[in-house]
C-alpha cells in the first residue's frame, strides 16, 4: 500500500518554513483591488460631497418646507385653494371642479406612452443595421465592427435631452419629431448592444447549413440568424420601452410634451403647483410600474419562455404563469393519415388555425397596431426633417454654431470641477448602495437568512426599492431635500440598492452549498458558514455587480444634474437652455469620454475575473 | 444495551421518510458501532447509507427510532449542543467540498472553527496555535508544500486529502466517510482509502465509511454492513470472509428486487442530471436576462 507521507524530511518547522507562497491569481488581486478603490473613492467622495451634520439638518428642513408646500395634495379633478384666516395661518378648502383635468391628465398619459413607443419602435428598427455590423460573427468587415461598435457607444453615451434640444432646434416647429428621434437614437445604444450580444449567443449550425445549401449573406441573415434572435430582439425592446418611459421625466425638463413636462410646470407653478407634485409623481411611479407588468406579460406571451428578469414585472409575470402552467394546451396536431398522399399533401398546405397560431398572429397585429398608433396620434411633422437650419448649426461664424467645441466663459478647471462632482456622486451613491446591499443582499439568501421570514422580508424590501423608478425618486428627492449633490447621491444610493442586493442574494444562493454542508457538519455556526464559505465563493460575482452598480450610477449622476444635482448634467443644462450647441457638443465630449473610460475599465475588469 | 455509554454509535430501530416521499429511505435500521471500529456501509446508491450517515452526525432528523452518538441522542440537541457533537464527528464527502477561492490552509482551519467563537475571514483570523496544528495535518496528509494554493488549483485526490485533513482539525472521535473515493480515478481511491486507514489507526479513530465496491469494502473494512432499500441486509466482520461469500450475500442482494431498483436509481440519477443541467442552462438564461435587466436607463 502506498503511504502518503512517509518520505524522511527535515523538521516540520523547516518544512513548513519553506513551503511555496504563490502569487496571488490576478483575479484575487483585481476582486479586493476594486473593492478597495471602491471604499477608498467612497469615502473621499463622500467627504467630498461635504455630508455633515448640518448638511443633514439642512436637508430635514427642506423636506419639512418641501412637505408644508405640498399638502394639502391636488389631484387632477380637485382645486385646492388656501384662505388667509385672521390669525395669520391659511384654510385650505377641496373642491371637486369636473372630469375635465381627468381626462386631460389621462391624455397627457396617453401622449407620454405613445412618445415612448414611438420612439422605442423606430430605435428596434434601427438597432438591426447596427447589431448586424457590431456582432463579430455577421460584420461584414472589422472597419464595419469598429463603426457600429463606436455608433453603440456614443448613443448611449449621448443623453437623449441633447438630441432632443439639437432636434428641436433643426428642425423648428416640428411637434413630438426631436423627441421621438431623441429617444429612438439614445435608445440605438442599447438595443444594438444586446441584439448583437444575442447574435454572437446563436448557434452557427442553421447559418451554415443555409451557405452550404448556396444561401446569400442576406438569405444567411434572415432565415438562420434572425429567427434564433427574434425572441431576445423583442425583450430587449419591451424592456428598453420601460426605461424610456421613466427616461421622459427627464425630457419633460426641456419641454418634451408628456407626464414629465406636467412635473416640470408644476415645480415652477408656485404654491398652486407645489399643491400638485406628489399627485404627479404619484401617478408617475404608477404608470412606470404597471408598464414594467405589462411589458413583462407581454414578453411572456411572446416569447412563450418564462421570464427571468429580476424586476417587479417579471415577477408579477412569472406568478401568473406559473398559475396558468396547469391549463397547458393539447397539441392539436390532428391525424390525417387516413387521406391518400395528394389530400394529405393539400391539407397540410394550410396550417391549421390553432390556439397557438391564432394567438400568436393577434398579438403580433396588436402590437403592430399599437406602433402605428403611437406615430399617428403623436403626429410628428416629418416634414421638416427635409428642411433643417443647419447652416445655423454648421457656420462657426453664426452665433449657434456647434463647431468648435469649447466650454464658453467656463475654464479646464470650472468643467474638471464639475466632473469630480458627478464622479463623486456616482462613488458615493455606489458606496451607500453597496453598505446597505452587504446586509440586505444576503438577508435575502435562502442559504444564509435564518429563517425564510427573514429571507422573505428583505426580498420584499429589494423589489419594493426596484419597483420605484429610482431616477422619479430621485428627483422628487432632489426637491424634497434642496438642490445638491448630497441629495442627488443619497437618492441613488438608496435606489441603488434595489438592483445589488437582488444580485448580491441571487449569487449568494448560486454558490455550491457542499462547502457549506461541510462546514455544518463540523459543527460551525450560521454565522462562520457564511464567513468561511458562502461569502468567499461569491467575492467575484459581487465584484461584477458593484461594477455594474458604478457604471449605471455614473450615467444616472450625469442625468441628476440636469434636475438639480450639479455636477457636468448642470452645465449641460446650462448650455442647453442658452442654445450654445458649442458648449453642449463640448460637455457631451467630456460625458463620452468619462463613459468610456468607466466601461473599459469595467470591461477589464471583468475580463480579469473570469 | 447496558453497555450504551460505553459505544461509539448506536442505532435503535431507525427510520427515516422524507417528507413527500412514497417509500420509506430507511426502515428498522439498528446498528452498534464499537469505539475504534472501522465499519463499512455497503450497498447501491439509494440504499440509504448516505442517509444512515448523515442520521450520525444529525444533518438529518429521523422519523422514527433513535440514534446515539458518542452516549449523546442526536435528535434531542439543538443549537450550541448539536454544534458540539458535530465538532468531535469528522465527515469527508465524496465531493470533497472545499471552498475553492480559498487557501488550503484556510480550508484546513475551517474543520477548527467550532472550537472558536464567531466568524473567522483569513488565515491570520485564526490563533497561532490552530495555524500550527493545521499545517501539521497538510504534512501528514503530504500536501504541506499546497499550503497557500488556492484549493481548486488540485486535483481530486489532493482536495480530498485536504478535507481529511480539514476533519483531523476537529480531532474527531468518529470519522463520518460518504463514499470517498466515488469520484476519484483508482490511483488517488488507493492513497485516500489507505490514508483514512492510517489515520484511524494512529488515533484509534472510529470509522463509518459508506462503499460501493465490493472489493474494496472487504479489503479495506473490519466489518461489513449491507444495506438494500433502507435496510440492513449483511452485518458481519470481514476476517475469514471470501470475495465469493460476500458476492453471494451482495449478489442476491443486487439481483433479485434489488436490481430493479438499482435500475430505478439509476433512472433517477439521470433524471436529476437533467433536472441539473437544466439548471445550469436556467441560470445562464437568467445571467442573460440579467444583463438586460441591467443596462442603463438613461
Amino acid at each position: 500500500m502506498t503511504t502518503v507521507a512517509s518520505r524522511p524530511a527535515p523538521a516540520l518547522a523547516e518544512r513548513i518554513a519553506n513551503v511555496p507562497r504563490p502569487a496571488p491569481r490576478l483575479s484575487t488581486v483585481v476582486s479586493y483591488g476594486v473593492i478597495i478603490a471602491i471604499l477608498a473613492l467612497g469615502v473621499w467622495s463622500f467627504i467630498g460631497l461635504d455630508y455633515s451634520l448640518k448638511s443633514l439638518d439642512t436637508t430635514g428642513k427642506n423636506i419639512a418646507r418641501f412637505l408644508g408646500m405640498a399638502t394639502p395634495m391636488q389631484w387632477p379633478g380637485w382645486e385646492v385653494t388656501g384662505e388667509r384666516l385672521a390669525d395669520g395661518t391659511t384654510a385650505y378648502v377641496t373642491t371637486w371642479v369636473g372630469f375635465e383635468p381627468i381626462w386631460e391628465m389621462f391624455l397627457t398619459i396617453v401622449i407620454t406612452l405613445a412618445l415612448v413607443i414611438a420612439g422605442t419602435a423606430l430605435a428596434a428598427v434601427l438597432s438591426v443595421p447596427v447589431a448586424y455590423g457590431a456582432a463579430r460573427n455577421t460584420t461584414p468587415h472589422a472597419l464595419v465592427l469598429a463603426v457600429c461598435r463606436g455608433i453603440g457607444v456614443i448613443a448611449r453615451a449621448v443623453p437623449d435631452i441633447v438630441f432632443v434640444v439639437i432636434f428641436a432646434f433643426l428642425w423648428f416647429n416640428s411637434g413630438t419629431l426631436p423627441a421621438i428621434v431623441a429617444i429612438g437614437l439614445h435608445s440605438v445604444g442599447m438595443i444594438s448592444k444586446m441584439f448583437a450580444d444575442a447574435i454572437e449567443q446563436i448557434d452557427e449550425g442553421p447559418r451554415l447549413a443555409i451557405r452550404s445549401a448556396g444561401g446569400s449573406k442576406a438569405q444567411e441573415f434572415w432565415s438562420g440568424v434572425v429567427p434564433q434572435v427574434l425572441p431576445a430582439w423583442v425583450a430587449v425592446t419591451l424592456h428598453r420601452a420601460d426605461i424610456n418611459l421613466r427616461g421622459t421625466v427627464i425630457l419633460g425638463v426641456v419641454g418634451v410634451v408628456g407626464i414629465g413636462y406636467e412635473l416640470d410646470e408644476a415645480l415652477h407653478g408656485g404654491p398652486a403647483g407645489m399643491r400638485r407634485v406628489i399627485p404627479l409623481v404619484i401617478i408617475i411611479i404608477v404608470l412606470c410600474v404597471l408598464f414594467e407588468i405589462v411589458s413583462s406579460l407581454l414578453r411572456t406571451r411572446l416569447l412563450g419562455v418564462q421570464p427571468t428578469g429580476k424586476g417587479l414585472g417579471d415577477t408579477v409575470a412569472r406568478a401568473v404563469s406559473r398559475r396558468q402552467a396547469g391549463e397547458a394546451d393539447a397539441g392539436s396536431t390532428a391525424t390525417i393519415r387516413t387521406l391518400d398522399r395528394n389530400a394529405r399533401i393539400e391539407a397540410a398546405m394550410h396550417r391549421p388555425w390553432d390556439r397557438n397560431r391564432l394567438g400568436n398572429t393577434l398579438w403580433i397585429w396588436i402590437g403592430v397596431l399599437v406602433v402605428v398608433a403611437a406615430f399617428i396620434y403623436t403626429a410628428p411633422d416629418v416634414t421638416k426633417m427635409l428642411a433643417p437650419s443647419w447652416n445655423e448649426l454648421v457656420d462657426p461664424e453664426r452665433d449657434r454654431a456647434i463647431w468648435p467645441p469649447h466650454f464658453g466663459s467656463r475654464s479646464w478647471a470650472d468643467v474638471m470641477a464639475a466632473v469630480v462632482t458627478t464622479i463623486q456622486i456616482a462613488f458615493a451613491a455606489t458606496l451607500m448602495g453597496a453598505i446597505i446591499s452587504a446586509v440586505v443582499g444576503p438577508l435575502s439568501a435562502r442559504n444564509v437568512a435564518p429563517n425564510s421570514w427573514v429571507r422573505n422580508f428583505f426580498r420584499g424590501v429589494a423589489l419594493v426599492i426596484r419597483a420605484i423608478p429610482d431616477l422619479v425618486v430621485a428627483i422628487l428627492f432632489i426637491i424634497a431635500a434642496g438642490i445638491g449633490p448630497q441629495a442627488g447621491a443619497l437618492a441613488l444610493g438608496i435606489g441603488g440598492v434595489g438592483l445589488l442586493a437582488k444580485l448580491i442574494g441571487d449569487s449568494m444562493e448560486e454558490v455550491p452549498n457542499g462547502p457549506e454542508r461541510a462546514l455544518a457538519a463540523g459543527g460551525s455556526t450560521r454565522t462562520q458558514v457564511f464567513f468561511s464559505s458562502t461569502m468567499p465563493m461569491s467575492v467575484p460575482a459581487m465584484v461584477s455587480h458593484l461594477m455594474y452598480l458604478l457604471e449605471q450610477n455614473i450615467r444616472s449622476a450625469t442625468l441628476l444634474g440636469i434636475v438639480g444635482a450639479g455636477g457636468i448634467g448642470f452645465l449641460l443644462l446650462n448650455a442647453l437652455q442658452g442654445r450654445h450647441f458649442d458648449e453642449v457638443l463640448a460637455y457631451v465630449l467630456v460625458i463620452i469620454g468619462m463613459v468610456v473610460l468607466v466601461e473599459s475599465a469595467s470591461i477589464l475588469i471583468r475580463r480579469a475575473l473570469k | 444495551m447496558t453497555n450504551s455509554d460505553t459505544l461509539a454509535v448506536r442505532i435503535a430501530d431507525l427510520g427515516k421518510t422524507y417528507p413527500g416521499a412514497k417509500a420509506p429511505a430507511l426502515t428498522g435500521v439498528s446498528l452498534s458501532v464499537e469505539p475504534g471500529e472501522i465499519v463499512v456501509l455497503l450497498g447501491l446508491s439509494g440504499s440509504g447509507k448516505s442517509t444512515l450517515l448523515r442520521h450520525v452526525n444529525g444533518l438529518e432528523a429521523p422519523t422514527a427510532g433513535t440514534v446515539t452518538s458518542l452516549g449523546e441522542e442526536v435528535a434531542a440537541l439543538r443549537g450550541r449542543d448539536l454544534r458540539g457533537l458535530r465538532g468531535r464527528i469528522g465527515f469527508i464527502f465524496q465531493q470533497f467540498e472545499l471552498v475553492g477561492a480559498l487557501t488550503v490552509l484556510e480550508n484546513v482551519l475551517t474543520g477548527g472553527l467550532s472550537s472558536l467563537r464567531g466568524p473567522r475571514v483569513g488565515i491570520f483570523t485564526y490563533p497561532r496555535a490552530m495555524r500550527e496544528k493545521a499545517l501539521g495535518h497538510l504534512d501528514r496528509v503530504g500536501l504541506l508544500e499546497f499550503a497557500y494554493q488556492r484549493a481548486d488549483q488540485l486535483s481530486g485526490g489532493q482536495q480530498q486529502r485536504v478535507a481529511i485533513a480539514r476533519a483531523l482539525m476537529q480531532d474527531p472521535e468518529i470519522l463520518l466517510a460518504d463514499e470517498p473515493v466515488a469520484s476519484l480515478d483508482p490511483e488517488s481511491s488507493g492513497q485516500v482509502m489507505s490514508l483514512i486507514r492510517e489515520i484511524a489507526a494512529e488515533r484509534s479513530l472510529t470509522v463509518i465509511c459508506s462503499l460501493h465496491q465490493v472489493d474494496l469494502a472487504l479489503s479495506w473494512g473490519d466489518r461489513i454492513v449491507g444495506l438494500r432499500g433502507g435496510e440492513v441486509v449483511l452485518d458481519t466482520r470481514t476476517e475469514g470472509l471470501s470475495r465469493e461469500q460476500v458476492m453471494e450475500i451482495y449478489g442476491r442482494v443486487a439481483t433479485t428486487t434489488g436490481e430493479i431498483e438499482a435500475l430505478e436509481e439509476e433512472l433517477a440519477e439521470a433524471r436529476e442530471q437533467i433536472r441539473e443541467r437544466e439548471a445550469e442552462r436556467t441560470a445562464a438564461r437568467e445571467r442573460l436576462a440579467e444583463d438586460f435587466a441591467n443596462e442603463e436607463p438613461a
